[in-house]
């Protein structure tokens, strides 16, 4: 067998398992939410293929028509952004303080930092819910938008003081050298070094604002103003019944775009992640 | 501005300069307008609305409630849909229904009490004695309702008033009958009923067998408090007595202890120490079960899914133990008006209201939520035998039965108060029944420890004049 298609097969057969492992949970999303309630409860179908009145589109025309789901997909969308929005903000300066201008304390407050981020919702949902309301934004996005950065920038920078710090200085020194405001270097040289940095950030807030529960349970019961994480929770269990079909079909289409990102920036996510890592 | 007409100057722009618009001012409004893009898009609830629906809104204000996602989807319709869109109109009350699942219930609650801010009328699903003092004192409600229905339900009033204290902690509009949900087929084979513990305990290795195991949860969720409680009172074990004092250390509880171990030996998997609210439900629509106590969203479940199934799943009294039937609620309902409250008093017209017409919260219940006051419902006993759908027909008579005889408070003999509460919050008698069901403690054991844990959570509400 030649070396290249030897090297070829290892490679699908050590990826291959966790390539399936991994696809499963969304083949099986895909999968019930296309099969009827009858064929769901079934424990006699096999559960890999459709049975009596499978498969069907009516969880999805459940979900379209019965449940205010587009409206969640847009204020999750809505909320995502913002906080991203806000984070750069905030981190893209303040990473860039700690790697570069603090000295020997910018180490030691990163990780000061990155403590904050480890403090659990469970713990701030209480005392962080009388703030909520002394501010009038209970039942409001705003809520989420005001909250969210509490733990999405103390990572953002830490994650983002490690990338700056894998940039070679003598790059800003050269640009410095050659009349560059501090300001200017870093909107010329050092940003767009660390688009992979700056990438990660974004796909990394996002992901955490569409994951995050507790706050969004705790400030938000309104339906139209709820986010895809709760509203789905709230209104597809009702009581002790669950709506499978339709619960795996509200979580399959967030999940897509998603994945799609993920696997769009993969090199530059990795790449985001282990910058700072060898320094 | 270079004209030399402008008004004044700040050495980086100009406000206004005869009629027209300055860079500034162009920022300004934009920064303006976007504010308000924002304002009426992203935050909906502060947005200024269109012209007021109400003529004398301004009077009555608006009423904020949250209740749970009810699990028949036809009640939220009619509620959120007609009922409060009626009431409201009558009013001249702008009404806002919020729904939650059942199971962030209590996190809710404490979130909205944390920041004594929320909705004006809260729903839990268990008497909410724990937060006595963050409501008001439900009694006007009461006598309003009782004024024109005649008298409360003994298990409404037990649920909801402190004997201590003699104030009504909440208002409750609804219980579900717990009935014994059966497979006739399954039971058939057997040759038996399930009209008796005895009965069960026979059947169950037969029933399991055949690969249908008796569903009984022992796991930290609401319908293992409910079903593990009342065979409790079944075999004459209670937590506490008349005078809400604890006795559950007693013969009683040592039998009921062994008596469930046995149960779960010969007829149950393990797969009840890892039940959720759900199970009950999902387990015989699934057909694995032979036997759970449910309230009747089963059977409901059943009826849209798969009729045939709910055609053989048959409703019974709870199973008579050596004490008798001595039966739960399945769920309580009861509603809450926060001291915090901004609309008490709307608030306290909208519940007594919604009780004294309950025919259609019932009727679009599909018989799941029972009036707490039963004059509310006139013949409820022809309405749940004439059920459209029921298979055999006639199959929901006996709620009328079991509501009537067979359902009591949490904490019965003595009234539900904030020690009762917290232990089923903390969803204590699950866990003594799994311990003992798993051989990590022996009956004996259980009852003394549990009883000294329960004293201790009563004494605790006790020094804070609540028992």
């Amino acid at each position: 067998m030649p070396l290249r298609r030897r090297d070829n097969l290892l490679t699908w057969l050590v990826v291959g398992p966790f390539a399936i492992v991994l696809a499963f949970p969304f083949y099986w999303m895909l999968q019930t939410s296309l099969k009827s309630e009858l064929d769901l409860y079934n424990t006699e179908n096999n559960p890999f293929a459709f049975g009596e009145g499978s498969p069907t589109l009516d969880n999805y025309r459940f979900l379209f028509g019965e449940t205010q789901y587009g409206h969640w997909l847009l204020n999750t969308v809505l909320v995502g952004l913002v906080v991203v929005a806000i984070t750069l903000a905030v981190s893209l300066p303040a990473g860039y303080a700690l790697a570069r201008l603090s000295g020997r304390w910018g180490q030691t407050l990163g990780v000061g930092l990155f403590l904050v981020y480890l403090v659990p919702p469970t713990l701030l949902f209480l005392p962080l819910s009388r703030v909520v309301a002394e501010v009038g934004l209970q039942d409001r996005l705003a809520a989420l938008i005001l909250v969210y950065p509490g733990f999405t920038i103390p990572f953002a920078t830490w994650l983002l003081m490690g990338f700056f710090k894998s940039i070679p200085r003598e790059l800003e020194d050269a640009a410095l050298v050659d009349g560059a405001s501090r300001l200017r270097t870093l909107f010329w040289i050092v940003f767009p070094i660390s688009l992979p940095g700056i990438l990660t950030v974004v796909i990394f807030t996002f992901s955490l604002c569409m994951n995050e529960f507790i706050y969004a349970i705790a400030f938000i019961t309104s339906s139209d103003s709820k986010v895809v994480s709760t509203g789905i929770y709230t209104e597809l269990i009702r009581g002790d019944v669950f709506y499978w079909g339709a619960l795996m079909a509200a979580t399959l289409i967030p999940a897509i775009p998603l994945a799609l990102l993920y696997n769009t920036f993969l090199d530059r996510f990795i790449a985001g992640f282990t910058g700072g890592a060898f320094r | 501005m270079r004209d030399g007409s402008s008004t004044h100057s700040d050495g980086g722009g100009q406000e206004m300069a005869g009629g027209r618009t300055t860079r500034r001012e162009i920022v300004k409004r934009a920064g303006v307008g976007t504010i308000l893009v924002v304002y009426g898009g992203a935050l909906p609830k502060t947005a200024a609305s269109g012209v007021p629906k109400y003529r004398t809104r301004e009077l009555a204000g608006t009423l904020k409630i949250i209740q749970w996602s009810h699990f028949v989807p036809a009640y939220d319709k009619w509620f959120d849909n007609v009922y409060i869109k009626r009431w409201g109109q009558a009013n001249d009350t702008e009404v806002i229904v919020d729904h939650i699942n059942q199971a962030d219930i209590p996190a809710r609650a404490a979130a909205e009490v944390a920041a004594q801010s929320g909705h004006d009328i809260f729903f839990f699903l268990t008497p909410p004695a724990a937060y006595e003092d963050q409501v008001i004192d439900h009694a006007e409600i009461v006598q309003e309702v009782t004024k024109k229905r005649g008298k409360i339900k003994p298990v409404a009033f037990k649920s909801t008033y402190n004997q201590k204290t003699k104030k009504y902690f909440a208002f409750s509009d609804n219980y579900a009958p717990d009935p014994c949900n059966y497979r006739t087929d399954l039971w058939g084979e057997v040759g038996l009923k399930p009209t008796s513990w005895d009965n069960v305990l026979k059947a169950a290795p037969k029933l399991r067998a055949m690969g249908h195991p008796i569903g009984i949860g022992m796991s930290n969720e609401i319908d293992s408090n409910v079903a593990l409680s009342a065979l409790m009172m079944c075999f004459g074990s209670f937590i506490q007595n008349k005078e809400q004092r604890v006795v559950l250390n007693s013969k009683a509880t040592v039998n009921v202890l062994k008596f469930a171990r046995e149960l779960y030996r010969q007829g149950m998997s393990n797969e009840i120490f890892a039940w959720t609210a759900a199970s009950n439900n999902q387990a015989m629509l699934a057909g694995r079960l032979s036997m759970a106590m449910n309230a009747i969203s089963i059977t409901r479940s059943a009826e849209l899914i798969n009729p045939d199934l709910a055609s053989k799943i048959e409703l019974l009294p709870i199973p008579r133990g050596p004490n008798g039937r001595l039966g739960l609620e399945h769920v309580m309902g009861a509603y809450v008006v926060w001291k915090f409250a901004k609309n008490k008093p709307m608030a306290q017209k909208f519940l007594a209201d919604l009780e004294i017409k309950y025919i259609g919260a019932f009727e679009n219940s599909k018989f799941y939520n029972f009036p707490s006051w039963p004059a509310s419902v006139p013949n409820i006993a022809r309405r749940v035998e004439r059920d459209a759908v029921a298979k055999p027909s006639g199959k929901y008579k006996i709620l009328a039965e079991i509501a009537d005889k067979y359902t009591l408070n949490p904490g019965w003999p003595g009234n539900t108060n904030a020690a009762i509460d917290e232990i089923f919050q903390k969803f204590l008698i699950p866990q003594m029944f799994a311990e003992v069901a798993q051989d990590r403690r022996t009956p004996e054991e259980a009852a003394k420890i549990y009883d000294r844990s329960f004293r201790g959570i009563f004494q605790k509400w006790r020094n804070l004049g609540k028992i």
